[in-house]
């Protein structure tokens, strides 16, 4: 064992001896403070998993929009191109002569 | 934790069914347990209550996640010290060692120490207590837990490693790494006081 071992010993062993005088009861009204804060907490951890899978069913949800845009878009550019040329053909029918 | 008459596993069976008024007697039957370790490794500038309801309301949190492997106030008491530990971790800044910070009982208890001309005294234990206390908040948090349960509260490294979670080999790396610094501390204690 060196020196500073010994000292420490020393220095612990005295700090040992001094006992903390300070009471452990509890504060008044610490035990219902505790519980009522707890029995909150449930309330805020669901509040926090519905936002969570709110915001998951958006994201799906967004996802399904673009993807529906995706597949319709030929679709939709095909049926404007398909109007476009009936009346077309409306105008030429009214303006044929013959 | 005085109360032997006291049920613990039926009051945890009350509180897992949201009995507040179990929930109560149990913040009740703990408060002794979790207050001493609160104490002990206080960090500065954090009011104990405050502390300590912090421990309760994750030990309400984590009810769910106790399995039973071990007694339930070791499982609180782990709760107490990693709690202290993130405590201790959030305050970073740890103010400098100096000798002219000692009071004059602190002073001459430390000089005692490092000379060893004479016997110390029962009065001496308060002053070497807050000297100790000075001496350990020069440590990194991790350090500082495991020297005051080995060298204040002689746990051995088999129980720090259950109270804290480390492992032993860790267990006695931090003890080694504090044990050194501190060596360090007295020398330039010493330095200062010859100076």
């Amino acid at each position: 064992m060196n020196k500073f071992d010994q000292q420490w010993r020393k220095l612990t062993a005295l700090a040992r001896q001094a006992r903390d005088p300070r009471d452990t009861a509890m504060p008044y009204g610490f035990a219902t403070r505790v519980t009522a804060r707890s029995a909150a907490a449930p309330l805020s951890l669901s509040t926090a998993a519905f936002g969570h899978i709110a915001v998951r069913g958006l994201l799906v949800a967004a996802a399904f929009g673009l993807a529906a845009i995706a597949i319709d878009y030929t679709t939709y550019v095909t049926s404007t191109q398909t109007d476009a040329v009936v009346a077309a053909d409306m105008v030429g029918e009214l303006l044929d002569p013959s | 934790m005085g109360d032997d008459s006291f049920d613990l596993v039926a009051c945890l069976e009350r509180v897992r069914q949201r009995d507040q008024v179990a929930s109560r007697q149990l913040v009740e039957h703990l408060y002794p347990l979790v207050i001493r370790i609160v104490r002990s490794h206080l960090p500065r500038r954090v009011a104990e209550e405050d502390l300590a309801q912090d421990i309760f309301l994750k030990m309400f949190t984590r009810l769910a996640q106790y399995q039973g492997s071990v007694p339930f106030p070791h499982w609180v008491s782990r709760i107490a010290v990693t709690t202290c530990i993130d405590q201790l971790r959030a305050q970073k800044r740890r103010p400098e060692f100096r000798w002219a910070d000692l009071s004059e009982n602190e002073a001459e208890v430390l000089d005692n120490v490092l000379t060893d001309e004479r016997e110390t005294t029962p009065g001496d234990a308060l002053a070497a207590r807050e000297l100790v206390y000075k001496l350990l908040d020069q440590l990194k948090p991790d350090d500082r837990m495991v020297i005051q349960l080995l060298d204040l509260e002689q746990k051995t490294i088999a129980e720090i490693s259950t109270q804290t979670g480390w492992n032993q080999t860790l267990v006695k790396v931090r003890a080694f790494r504090a044990r050194r610094k501190l060596q360090k501390l007295f020398q330039e204690l010493q330095s200062k006081e010859k100076s």
